[in-house]
C-alpha cells in the first residue's frame, strides 16, 4: 500500500499569477495529497525537487511558451523518471493540447477546469501506475 | 460540459454581497444612519472629490499597454493614443520586474518568454527607445515603476529622459506605482527584497518627489492588485489604508510634514468586480476614511485630504471562455467605477484572461469608456446613486467591515510586518479559496464557465504572441551599452549607490548617477540583494515550499 500521494507543484514562467495554482494546490492538500510548492521554479529546479520528494505527480502552471514544458520532460526520461505523471494548467489554448500530450504530458486542464476533476484525475492515474 | 441544472436563470441573486455582507431585501429611510452626506469636492468627500465632478471635467481614460519588444510597446501606445486614450502606462517584461538583466540564468532558462507581458527595460537607453518618443509631458503618464524597488530607478529614468528632451519635470503630471500587492502577494518570488526595504525605496522616491518634482506621485497604491490575487472589497480597503500609515510613519520619521506628502500617497487604484454596488460604495467610502485617517495624522490641507482614486476593472472577472462576453463585463466594471467617482479609469481587454492583449480588445476597451463617456449621459450629475438608501446603508457598512480589518493588520504589527510573516497573503488565499468553492459548487454563476457552456468556442481569434527575437534584441542592446559605457563612472556610481544604502541614506541622487552612467537594472537588483537581503518568502496555506 502506497501512502499519501506527493505532488510537486510549480510555474514554469517568470510570471506572478498563482491564484490558480493556490487553488489547485490546496484542493489536491484538501483531498489528501501531500503538496510542495517550488514557486517560479525552472524544469530543472523542479525535476530536482520531485527527485528529493519522490514525487507521484508534477503539476505545472504555464504562462508563456512551452520550452520549460519540454526540458522538464526531457530531464524526466534521463533520469529515469518517465512514471511521475505531468499535468498542466494555465491558460493554453485548447488547439495546442494535442501537440503538449504528443510529447509526453499526461493531461491538461484549461481554465475552468473543476477541481475535483483534477483531484479525480490525479487519484485514478496514480494509482494506476 | 457542466451540469445542466445551473443553466437557470435565478430569480434573486445572492443576498449578500460579494464580500458576505447580509442584504436585505428592501431599503428604506431608516436603513440610512448617517444623514450627513456633505458634498463632492468637501470633507469627508464622500460624495466626490472634486467639486463638479464629470460635469466640470471627464475622467481620465489611463489604460496599461505593453507588448513584446520596445518598437511594438511604443507603436501600441502611439495607436492606443491616437484612438483618444487621454494617458497612458507603458508595461515592462517580468525580467525587468524582478531586476534581472536578460543574460540572468533565471531569465536564460526562459529566453522565448521574454516579452510576453511587456517589452524588456534594461537601461536609460531600452528606457530612451520606449518612452523617449511618447509623448511625455503632453498627456498623463506613468514612469513605469510598478514594484516598490524599481521606484528609485524608474523615476530617474523618467528625470533623465525629460532632461534630454528639454521638458521641466516639475511641470509634468505623472505617478509611479511602486506597490506592495503586486510584489509581495502576486509575484511571491525569493529575488525580491524584502517589504521594509522596499517602503525604504519607495519613500525615497517620494521624499524626492515632493522636493524636486511635485507633480509627479511617484507611488499609488494599487488595490487592484490585492483584488486580483482574491482578497475582497473591504480587504482591499484596509490593506490600502495600513500600506498609506506605513508610508505616513517612515516619512513623518524623515521630518517630513503630513501636508507636505500626503498628495503624493493619496491618488490610489481601486478594483470593480462582480459585485456592482458594493464596488460604488467602496470608492464612496474609501475616500471618506481616508479623510478619517489623514485628519488623525494632522492633516488639514484639502489636497491632503482628498482621495484620488484611479479605478480598475478588474482583468480576473473576465473569462477565458466566450471572451467576447468580458466586452459587457468591462462595461459594468467601468460603470461601477464611474458611478463610484473615479478620476480616472483603466480597462481590461476582453482577451484578458487568455493572453497580453491584442490591439483589437485594447481598442475595444478604450471605446468601452469612450461610450459611456460620451453616449451614455451617466455624466450628467455629480455622484447620481447618492442618498439611495441601499446605496448609503452599504457605503457605512462596508466602511465598518474595512476599519475592522484595518485594526485587525494594525494589531498585529502593521502592513509590513503582516507581509514579512505571510499573514496578509493567507487571508487572501483564503479569500481566492472561497470564492473558487463558490465558482465550484454553483452558488456563484460565471456564465460561460460553470452555466451556460459551450461545447465549441463560438468566437475565433488569434492570440497575441510576442516577436521572437525579443530576447535576441534586448541582448544586443544590452551588449552595446556594456561596450560602450564608461566603466570608471560605473564603478564609481555603483560605489555611490553602495554608500548610499549602507548610509541609510536617500537613494535618488545615486540612483540618478546610476542611471545616467549606464548601470543596468540586473546591476542595481544585485546590489539591493547584496545589501538588502532577499525577501523568505511566506509559506501559503499551509503548503509546504
Amino acid at each position: 500500500m502506497k501512502g499519501r500521494i506527493r505532488v510537486i507543484i510549480g510555474k514554469t514562467s517568470l510570471d506572478g499569477h498563482w491564484r490558480g495554482v493556490q487553488a489547485v494546490a490546496t484542493a489536491l492538500r484538501d483531498a489528501g495529497m501531500e503538496v510542495v510548492y517550488v514557486g517560479m521554479s525552472s524544469a530543472e529546479m523542479t525535476v530536482r525537487a520531485a527527485m528529493q520528494e519522490s514525487a507521484d505527480v508534477i503539476g505545472l502552471n504555464v504562462g508563456a511558451s512551452y520550452s520549460q514544458v519540454e526540458e522538464l520532460i526531457r530531464l524526466l526520461g534521463e533520469n529515469e523518471m518517465e512514471d511521475v505523471l505531468v499535468i498542466l494548467g494555465g491558460v493554453i489554448p485548447l488547439a495546442d493540447i494535442p501537440k503538449l500530450k504528443a510529447i509526453g504530458v499526461n493531461e491538461v486542464f484549461p481554465p475552468g477546469s473543476k477541481l475535483n476533476k483534477i483531484v479525480k484525475y490525479i487519484q485514478e492515474n496514480v494509482n494506476a501506475q | 460540459m457542466g451540469d445542466k441544472s445551473f443553466n437557470k436563470n435565478e430569480r434573486a441573486s445572492n443576498r449578500e454581497t460579494l464580500s458576505g455582507i447580509p442584504v436585505k431585501e428592501v431599503y428604506g429611510p431608516e436603513d440610512v444612519k448617517n444623514k450627513e452626506l456633505g458634498m463632492a469636492g468637501e470633507p469627508p468627500y464622500l460624495r466626490g472629490a472634486y467639486d463638479g465632478m464629470y460635469t466640470r471635467q471627464p475622467w481620465r481614460i489611463f489604460m496599461l499597454t505593453g507588448a513584446g519588444d520596445v518598437e511594438e510597446a511604443r507603436a501600441r501606445v502611439e495607436y492606443a493614443l491616437a484612438q483618444g486614450e487621454t494617458g497612458f502606462a507603458a508595461e515592462t517584461d517580468m525580467s525587468t520586474w524582478l531586476f534581472f538583466d536578460v543574460d540572468h540564468p533565471e531569465v536564460m532558462k526562459r529566453k522565448q518568454d521574454v516579452g510576453w507581458f511587456g517589452a524588456p527595460v534594461m537601461s536609460l537607453n531600452d528606457y530612451r527607445d520606449y518612452y523617449g518618443s511618447l509623448p511625455l509631458g503632453r498627456l498623463y503618464c506613468h514612469t513605469g515603476a510598478v514594484l516598490p524597488h524599481m521606484t528609485p530607478y524608474f523615476m530617474s529614468c523618467f528625470l533623465r529622459v525629460l532632461e534630454e528632451k528639454g521638458i521641466p519635470a516639475n511641470k509634468v503630471n505623472s505617478t509611479g506605482q511602486g506597490d506592495f500587492f503586486i510584489a509581495y502577494i502576486s509575484i511571491l518570488d525569493p529575488s525580491l527584497i524584502p517589504p521594509s526595504a522596499g517602503l525604504k525605496l519607495n519613500c525615497d522616491g517620494i521624499e524626492y518627489a515632493v522636493k524636486h518634482v511635485p507633480r509627479l506621485t511617484p507611488v499609488s497604491i494599487a488595490g487592484n492588485n490585492i483584488r486580483e490575487c482574491g482578497a475582497n472589497s473591504y480587504q482591499e480597503m484596509a490593506a490600502i489604508l495600513s500600506c498609506a500609515v506605513s508610508y505616513i510613519e517612515e516619512l513623518l520619521g524623515r521630518n517630513l510634514k503630513i501636508d507636505d506628502f500626503a498628495y503624493a500617497i493619496g491618488g490610489v487604484n481601486l478594483s470593480t468586480g462582480s459585485d456592482f454596488f458594493e464596488d460604488i460604495c467602496k470608492f464612496r467610502a474609501m475616500r471618506r476614511m481616508w479623510y478619517n485617517l489623514l485628519r488623525r495624522y494632522g492633516a488639514r490641507e484639502q489636497k491632503s485630504l482628498r482621495l484620488r482614486i484611479h479605478g480598475l476593472p478588474l482583468g480576473s472577472i473576465y473569462t477565458f471562455q466566450q471572451p467576447l462576453n468580458n466586452i459587457v463585463r468591462g462595461t459594468y466594471t467601468v460603470l461601477a467605477a464611474v458611478l463610484g467617482g473615479a478620476q480616472s479609469i483603466g480597462t481590461p481587454s476582453f482577451d484578458e484572461a487568455i493572453c497580453t492583449p491584442t490591439q483589437l480588445a485594447h481598442t475595444t476597451a478604450l471605446r468601452t469608456q469612450q461610450i459611456l463617456m460620451n453616449e451614455s449621459n451617466v455624466t450628467c450629475t455629480v455622484d447620481p446613486l447618492g442618498g439611495s438608501y441601499f446605496i448609503e446603508a452599504l457605503t457605512d457598512e462596508i466602511e465598518g467591515k474595512a476599519w475592522d480589518f484595518f485594526n485587525k493588520i494594525q494589531g498585529r504589527g502593521g502592513f509590513i510586518s503582516c507581509l514579512e510573516s505571510g499573514w496578509i497573503q493567507n487571508e487572501v488565499a483564503e479569500s481566492s479559496m472561497k470564492s473558487a468553492r463558490q465558482i465550484e459548487s454553483g452558488k456563484r454563476k460565471i456564465v460561460g464557465v460553470n452555466c451556460f457552456e459551450m461545447d465549441e468556442e463560438p468566437y475565433k481569434f488569434r492570440p497575441f504572441k510576442p516577436n521572437p527575437r525579443t530576447w535576441e534584441l534586448s541582448m544586443a542592446s544590452l551588449e552595446r551599452l556594456r561596450k560602450d559605457r564608461d566603466q570608471v563612472r560605473v564603478e564609481g556610481a555603483k560605489k555611490e549607490l553602495r554608500k548610499s544604502i549602507r548610509n541609510k541614506e536617500n537613494t535618488m541622487p545615486a540612483t540618478l548617477e546610476a542611471v545616467r552612467s549606464g548601470l543596468t537594472v540586473g546591476e542595481v537588483g544585485d546590489i539591493y540583494r547584496e545589501l538588502y537581503g532577499r525577501w523568505g518568502v511566506p509559506s501559503m496555506a499551509g503548503l509546504k515550499s
